[in-house]
């Protein structure tokens, strides 16, 4: 008899089975235990940890997209944060015309348009190639934003948004407010993204990646399906672009350029390629990493001890963050390429047999 | 019409170091089929070697080159042994990642030494006076990008047509399997790419510090601009990577002379490398010399 709360392997015997989400009852409990804790997670933070927190969801829908190019597709997209500033500058321009419940999807459309002219290549070449179309993509977004007088040639452009509903939003509840949109737009795309991914898409990309000639010889578009997938990651990422310019109140250039798509990709692969949970905490992982080494090289700047031992000429606050950062990276990729995804796996099975070993 | 040589001429001072550093990254890629991201800081830190060589230890300048250009080769060498061998087999993105995140590593160590924070330039060496032909002006520097680039083409021609550690390199590139059944050691010579990238990395940053001072953020912008450059000539070609970075310079030099004006802001030269990339990328992804992959099921 099989028991709907444990399990102990699994039983997957059919299609039907294999594209159910949850497995146990436990599951379901547990997303809904973690869903009711986000939403109840702000009314004990303060204003300014419900900041990180929202830039942190915020990170988690651009790197679910990346994890559908870059994860599922197994392209290399080095131009996630281009895809993102797509998506605000689209919102900053029409924000003072429409509502933002179309301004971002209209970001959103526009943000897979590019994603898909960028992968163009994709039907004709293989992944190296294409994360150089992103490079590429990357480094002129941000040269063009910085010439165009329509978009401030890059210097920041306000983006307001006073009240919703009747509902006012000041300086006071700005970040609250935000902080349930974000959450309400990540359970959207989290949704969006498994029922994507388990079904024939999904399984069409795993092909892809896996072998593309196979996938062409048993009836799967490669060209096609790469295309969509650049499409669809660059659509998380002007949803992602669309809710920081709101959030932000401001687009500023400085939110989308390289650095920040390769601290993108170091998200996914330190959360772990692929998956939801990895998209959470790959980015809740970075953004704390960044706010300590912010901390310590503050701490270091304030300490006049310290600064006598540091020779001059030697810049230890700005030496810490891309030190810290390549260490993870590099660390994670050598010695746990799943990513926190694992350590989290390893819980969750121990947790899912208890009391019994396996 | 003396603009347009004017501009052609300094293009190809800039390309041939573009070309230089091109060189090394198609190796690298052609031996083990990685995209090495950390390019741009090998080069920075072979131009700032050579500095603290040359001026810090008051070593002789040819020593200092020498001994800068050993120890970046030394440093790929370790990259490669360390990081690299241990992801063999791995999926390319892991492999493309370790790159990224070294880059980072690397940046950071490179914020811990005066050169992060500051702007520095090579004592002068070379005549301060251009060498003026016929209404074109061209600085010594220039022209030592030029040399340079020749003679260590000729010493790379030397050694993978003639060099048994050359010939092997290119048995590698050629077909992996096949070179491991009659002795090669691969590994060897994924290595000794490496240290190879490294020689090229060096002497490119060292150009680039006689031609334009020593700035770490110009120094890895050199390392972004070898990407169109490869892909224009082919990622796998060696004489693609020569054609693509002089044709990369000459392009950025003319889009610099002719195109700025019409552009609010100018500075049309920073992007056109990657407007090409993509057309490339676009119409002839296999760039001009690049073997075409033909796939058999």
């Amino acid at each position: 008899m099989r028991n709907p709360w444990a399990q102990t392997g699994n039983y997957r015997t059919s299609y039907v089975q294999d594209t159910t989400i949850f497995a146990t009852y436990r599951e379901i409990v547990s997303v809904g235990v973690l869903l009711v804790a986000l939403v109840l997670l702000p009314q004990f933070l303060e204003r300014s940890q419900v900041l990180t927190l929202n830039f942190i969801l915020i990170y988690a829908i651009a790197v679910l997209g990346l994890n559908i190019t870059t994860g599922y597709a197994g392209l290399i997209s080095v131009g996630q944060a281009a895809f993102m500033g797509v998506g605000a500058y689209t919102v900053a321009l029409t924000a003072p015309y429409l509502p933002f419940y179309l301004t971002i999807p209209l970001g959103a459309a526009v943000a897979a348009v590019f994603g898909a002219v960028v992968g163009i290549p994709s039907l004709r070449v293989k992944h190296l190639y294409l994360a150089l179309a992103t490079l590429a993509f990357q480094e002129i977004f941000v040269w063009s934003v910085g010439r165009m007088p329509a978009l401030a040639q890059g210097a920041s452009i306000p983006v307001e948004m006073r009240n919703f509903l009747g509902y006012e939003i000041g300086f006071r509840n700005h970040n609250h407010f935000w902080y349930y949109v974000i959450l309400f737009v990540l359970v959207l795309m989290v949704i969006a993204w498994r029922n994507l991914l388990r079904g024939k898409y999904g399984r069409a990309l795993v092909a892809v990646r896996d072998n593309d000639r196979a996938a062409d010889a048993m009836g799967m578009d490669p060209g096609r399906t790469k295309l969509m997938a650049f499409a669809l990651g660059a659509l998380y990422a002007g949803v992602a672009g669309g809710l920081l310019a709101y959030f932000q109140r401001s687009v500023v250039i400085e939110e989308f350029t390289l650095a920040k798509s390769v601290g993108f990709l170091a998200m996914a692969i330190v959360g772990g390629l692929g998956t939801v949970v990895g998209s959470l905490l790959g980015p809740a992982f970075i953004e704390y990493l960044r706010l300590s080494m912010e901390r310590l090289s503050e701490w270091i700047k304030g300490n006049q001890a310290i600064q006598q031992l540091i020779p001059p000429g030697v810049d230890v606050a700005s030496a810490l963050l891309p030190l810290s950062f390549g260490l993870v990276i590099v660390l994670f990729l050598m010695f746990e390429p799943r990513g926190l995804y694992n350590w989290w796996r390893l819980v969750r099975s121990y947790f899912r047999t208890w009391p019994f070993k396996y | 019409m003396s603009d347009f040589f004017q501009f052609l001429i300094s293009g190809i001072a800039v390309g041939s170091i573009y070309a230089l550093a091109a060189l090394g990254f198609v190796l690298i890629y052609k031996s083990s089929r990685v995209i090495n991201f950390a390019h741009g800081q090998l080069i920075a830190i072979g131009a700032f070697l050579a500095y603290a060589l040359a001026v810090w230890l008051k070593l002789p300048v040819l020593l200092a080159l020498l001994a800068a250009i050993v120890l970046t080769a030394l440093l790929g060498f370790v990259v490669e042994r360390v990081f690299l061998k241990r992801l063999v087999g791995q999926p390319i993105i892991s492999v493309i990642m370790v790159t990224i995140g070294l880059a980072s590593v690397l940046d950071g160590l490179m914020y811990l030494t005066p050169f992060g924070s500051g702007n520095f330039s090579y004592p002068a060496f070379l005549p301060q006076e251009p060498l003026r032909l016929a209404g074109i002006t061209i600085s010594y520097p220039q022209l030592l990008a030029i040399g340079f680039t020749a003679l260590f083409l000729l010493l790379f021609g030397w050694f993978f047509q003639r060099s048994t550690l050359g010939i092997s390199m290119r048995a590698v590139a050629d077909d992996q399997m096949a070179s491991m059944s009659v002795g090669v050691s691969v590994e060897r010579v994924f290595a000794l790419a490496w240290a190879v990238a490294g020689v090229t990395a060096a002497s490119a940053g060292m150009v680039v510090g006689t031609v334009s001072g020593l700035n770490q953020d110009s120094l890895i912008a050199i390392g972004l601009a070898v990407f169109p450059a490869v892909i224009l000539g082919g990622l796998d070609s060696i004489p693609g990577a020569v054609v693509g970075g002089i044709t990369i310079g000459v392009l950025q030099n003319l889009a610099a002379g002719y195109l700025n004006n019409f552009v609010p802001g100018g500075g049309t030269e920073l992007v056109i490398p990657f407007v090409v990339l993509l057309v490339v990328l676009w119409f002839k992804p296999h760039g001009l010399f690049g073997t075409e992959e033909i796939e058999r099921v």
